[in-house]
């Protein structure tokens, strides 16, 4: 993996998210499924396994942080912004109620730091917060996680779109036959954690969806 | 970090009780650090709760410590940070945290202790040593002779924790410990206040035996 800041790369275009179900700091889960991923586009990868221990945390990202990912790709741990830096990941993705992230950027300054939100209000104040994405959701019906919130709708993607600056990714939901009518929302990418965990030939998918992404 | 003089008084905030508050009032009482730990809190309510209490903290020359997640000790400038066995080691707290910052290390037994010396811990907490009802505890207690022997190992400080009360604070003082560590002894009293100026004059005495 290439150090956090090298040079500026655009952000991937897709984010796949892990399944939360590694249940010690092993990470053979994530890694077989890292060696699915197409080789000649960049992705997101975020580690979301909130079960774990900090020590297990730390064993799993120093794991995954060896394995070779495609050409400008960011490995991403959600909210422990002090791992990521112990194992090198290019950034952390907050929840929607984490440290503010212009505390953590002023600790960290050199990585990407993401956001999840579940409406214009608060994608307006993450913005402000200075954050480099944000994530909302959930856009459609979920497998993976549902009673999440009632659904967004493209509808609300668009107004969130238009409201900020920042790249959105859209999640919840996401299959290929409504990765189209996301970007043209305006979302930057898709982000999905069900696919990556759940689908039987999940780099038959991954082809599929990146051919869609611009 | 200049540790305060001992004997210390480390004050651990109740889940139950605002913790800002609670922090405030054992301050006033003389607690010499102040360690924020809610295992269940968002990210966010800890960031402001650390934002009002590391203040709050300096004005009285004490020490704030948050536990376990270290991202939230360096995003709001916290004195250090206090690790237990199943968090990071300190070895990669330290790399993270600088020289000056304090790192504590949760123990139970005398191997744990001086493993956490090794690893450049600056402290260790160590227990429980009288039986505790404020956490889960598989373990038996470890007792004042097993303190009153890593004590004397120890190099650096070891703050007894675990079923501290009033009544048996002198004693683990003159076992060797450099301080305590209470939840309940504070938080459970009518008046955290008064209890945390109780506890300290009851160290004070326990250094002259």
């Amino acid at each position: 993996m290439s150090p956090a800041n090298s040079q500026p790369l655009p952000l991937p275009r897709i984010c796949w998210i892990t399944s939360g179900r590694e249940t010690d700091g092993s990470g053979q889960q994530i890694s077989r499924l890292l060696q699915e991923l197409p080789l000649n586009r960049p992705a997101m990868v975020l580690i979301r396994e909130k079960q774990l221990n900090g020590r297990q945390l730390l064993a799993l990202a120093s794991r995954i942080a060896k394995e070779t990912l495609p050409n400008g790709s960011r490995l991403m741990l959600s909210e422990r912004m002090d791992i990521a830096l112990a194992t090198g990941l290019h950034g952390v993705h907050l929840p929607e109620h984490s440290c503010p992230a212009d505390r953590l950027r002023s600790a960290s300054p050199g990585m990407l730091i993401g956001k999840s939100v579940h409406s214009p209000e608060s994608a307006l104040a993450a913005e402000k917060e200075g954050v480099d994405y944000l994530f909302f959701s959930p856009v459609f019906a979920s497998l993976s996680k549902p009673g999440y919130g009632p659904l967004q709708g493209t509808a609300l993607l668009r107004e969130v779109c238009r409201a900020t600056s920042v790249p959105v990714f859209a999640l919840g939901g996401i299959r290929p036959e409504n990765t189209i009518p996301c970007i043209e929302c305006g979302a930057w990418g898709v982000a999905s954690l069900g696919l990556f965990t759940e689908t039987a030939n999940f780099r038959k998918t991954a082809e599929t969806i990146d051919r869609l992404l611009p | 970090m200049m540790f305060p003089s001992r004997p210390m008084l480390c004050v651990i905030t109740d889940e139950e009780l605002p913790p800002v508050t609670f922090a405030r009032q054992a301050l006033w009482g003389g607690a010499t650090i102040l360690q924020l730990r809610n295992k269940t809190a968002s990210g966010r309510d800890l960031c402001r709760w650390s934002e009002a209490i590391l203040p709050l903290t300096r004005q009285h020359n004490a020490l704030f410590i948050v536990n376990d997640r270290l991202d939230i000790a360096l995003a709001t400038g916290a004195d250090g940070v206090h690790l237990g066995q199943d968090d990071l080691p300190a070895t990669v707290a330290r790399k993270l945290l600088g020289p000056d910052r304090i790192i504590g290390v949760s123990t139970g037994t005398r191997e744990e202790a001086l493993q956490a010396e090794k690893e450049g811990a600056d402290y260790v907490g160590f227990g429980h040593i009288f039986p505790t009802g404020s956490k889960d505890k598989p373990l038996p207690p470890v007792g004042t002779r097993a303190l009153q022997e890593t004590a004397s190992l120890l190099s650096i400080p070891l703050i007894a924790i675990g079923g501290i009360q009033l009544e048996n604070a002198r004693r683990v003082i003159s076992c060797g410990a450099s301080g305590i560590a209470v939840i309940s002894a504070v938080s459970r009293h009518p008046d955290p206040r008064i209890a945390a100026e109780a506890l300290v004059r009851e160290m004070a005495e326990g250094m002259l035996l």
